[in-house]
């Protein structure tokens, strides 16, 4: 059995008179990959947003390998190794691509100056063009260019190698490759199966159930806040999961099947 | 070097060429002295606003506040005869309060900067009209080591320098640092430009609106100590107009009105044009009641411009 790295028990939030989540349950384990389906307003990215601090859940438990943890802000979650790729959005378009992969852990000289203190900017720019490299975006990008002038992919990629070099334990994206060509999107596909031989655990989130068989482990899905169904990629089926996810009669659809 | 900031430039070098030609008493010793004089009380403000804008707010009430200041000081030193360094701190810290309203009303109520700035517009002249019943303060003649501080002066050679200009330089030294060099300006930027991405990283928004929100209050208080000290009189209704003056300044010299983009160099441009503009045309001989038409005009074409510049720069 592989060791747990993230148990979420019985999450609720909820904005207003609107239950966005209902006692959701989850485990994570190191190295998988989990695919968290459901259709449009389902509760996906609210449960997401809970764990990687974006707003404090109402109710419910989380644990992070076995400590029950308490994660009131997004920097307790990236301290924690919960790394977040948000559906909406995750870069700052007027700032370069070094500044963004670095915000909010920019290396600095005079370190006891605190937010007055002066970026490395030799090393922001060094570590930025390996990362570059590393993540194998073909087209070769500057450092210190303006993210505004990037395209959909080419910032999808920033977001996601800012990501990578801070090796989170957990890597949570929301629905990765939206807007995203071809090319990027096997791009993306291709670093979550590095993640998980890495040994990271990643939870993704998609409408595309062709991707989830392409690279998840398990399914999770959700519906009107709540987790409905559960099952490994292995023992399920294309059909399977959709019905789930519509809520579509099950037996009606086996029937069918036969 | 098509950035905002080098052809503000380029049109700030025009405007200074066409006064001194046309008018030979531009460049006197006595005319730039004049200027100089008069440029760092709103150069002042400019730093701090430069600094909101980039992270996405402005403050409408820094002309009030560049008046209530240093009506709350001259009124402690004189009608109370509290000594003028105690009343001086009253003076920081009632601007502190100031900014620490704007600041947490705009970020944790989540109520627009232009609402809450210019409510509390209305209430700090209000606040200054009623404290002195509407009169100017009777002038404070006791040089001392603050007036020196802030409003003292050098002669160099037909030239006369105010202290007010070497801290509008060191101000604009250490703004050029924070924003481009320092971690916070980094998060500045950031949260202009994406606050939910910059939050989503860990940086603290709220806290930076905030504390950038006492440092412009902070700033206008200076610069109407400094204006009050050098014609040693402190008026109620000083500083009407100045905010939007300030952000003329601001965003004349190329930093965006929308947040993300901010350039100290430009709004130290844009101070030194409206100064010239305002100096200018009196030189020149337009007539009193025409002055704005200018200032608006040339403004307005500053920021076509800009606009025009960077759609250029968005297609290439
Ligand atoms: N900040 C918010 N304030 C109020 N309601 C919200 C907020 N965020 C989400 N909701 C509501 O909560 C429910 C779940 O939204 P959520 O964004 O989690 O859906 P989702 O599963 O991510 O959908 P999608 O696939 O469209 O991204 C929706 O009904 C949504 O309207
Ligand atoms: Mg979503």
């Amino acid at each position: 059995m592989m060791q747990e790295v993230l148990r979420l028990q019985n999450l609720q939030k909820s904005f207003g008179s609107v239950r966005a989540l209902k006692n959701a349950s989850l485990t994570l384990s190191e190295g998988e990959v989990v695919a968290l389906l459901g259709d449009n307003g389902a509760g996906k990215s609210t449960l997401i947003k809970a764990i990687s601090g974006v707003f404090p859940i109402d109710r419910g438990d989380v644990y992070v390998r076995g400590e029950k943890v308490s994660i009131r802000s997004t920097r307790e979650a990236m301290d924690l190794g919960i790394e977040t790729i948000h559906q909406d959005t995750s870069l700052a378009p007027d700032l370069s691509i070094a500044r963004n992969l670095f915000l909010g852990r920019e290396p600095v000289n005079l370190k006891w100056l605190g937010v007055f203190a002066p970026l490395d900017l030799a090393k922001l720019r060094d570590a930025a063009s390996t990362l570059l490299k590393r993540v194998g975006i073909s087209k070769k990008l500057d450092a210190d260019a303006l993210v505004s002038t990037l395209s959909g992919g080419e910032r999808q990629s920033i977001a996601i190698s800012r990501a990578m070099q801070f090796a989170a334990k957990v890597i949570i994206l929301d629905e990765p490759t939206n807007n995203l060509g071809v090319e990027e999107t096997h791009g993306v596909l291709r670093f979550v199966k590095e993640m998980r031989e890495a040994g990271h655990s990643v939870l993704l989130i998609t409408h595309n159930i062709h991707h989830v068989f392409e690279v998840a482990d398990r399914i999770v899905v959700m519906r009107r806040g709540e987790i409905v169904a559960e099952q490994t990629v292995a023992d399920t089926d294309l059909l399977t999961v959709e019905s789930l996810i519509t809520g579509a009669d099950m037996s009606a659809l086996m029937k069918r099947a036969q | 070097m098509r950035s905002p900031q080098f052809s503000s430039f380029v049109i700030l070098v025009v405007l200074l060429a066409v006064f001194a030609v046309a008018d030979g008493n531009f460049l006197s010793p006595l005319n730039i002295s004049n200027m100089m004089a008069f440029l760092p009380e709103l150069g002042i403000i400019a730093l701090g606003m430069t600094l909101l804008l980039t992270a996405g707010e402005f403050d409408l009430s820094v002309g009030a506040v560049f008046a209530l200041a240093p009506v709350v000081v001259m009124l402690l030193a004189q009608n109370a005869g509290v000594d003028i360094g105690v009343a001086l701190l009253v003076g920081l810290l009632l601007c502190i309060a100031i900014g620490a309203i704007n600041g947490v009303i705009v970020t944790k109520i989540g109520i627009s900067s232009f609402l809450v700035t210019l409510s509390m517009l209305l209430i700090v002249r209000g606040a200054a009209l009623y404290i002195t019943q509407g009169f100017p303060l009777k002038s404070w003649d006791q040089p001392g080591f603050f007036v020196t501080l802030l409003a003292g002066s050098v002669n160099i050679g037909s030239f006369r320098f105010y202290t007010s200009l070497w801290w509008f330089i060191a101000l604009s030294l250490l703004a050029v640092y924070v924003l481009r060099y320092a971690k916070l300006g980094n998060w500045i930027s950031a949260i202009g430009s994406n606050r939910n991405a910059a939050v989503a990283r860990g940086v603290p928004a709220d806290a930076v609106k905030i504390w950038l929100f006492i440092a412009t209050s902070v700033l206008a208080g200076l610069a109407g100590m400094i204006s009050a000290f050098r014609i040693s009189a402190a008026s109620p209704v000083a500083g009407t107009g100045y905010e939007l003056e300030v952000i003329a300044m601001v965003v004349v010299g190329g930093t965006a009105l929308t947040g993300g983009r901010g350039t100290i160099l430009g709004t130290i441009v844009g101070a030194l044009m409206l100064r010239t503009i305002r100096n200018g045309i009196v030189l020149v001989g337009v007539p009193g009641l025409a002055y704005n038409i200018f200032v608006g005009v040339i403004i307005l074409a500053m920021l076509i411009l800009h606009a025009l510049l960077q759609k250029n720069a968005a297609r290439s």
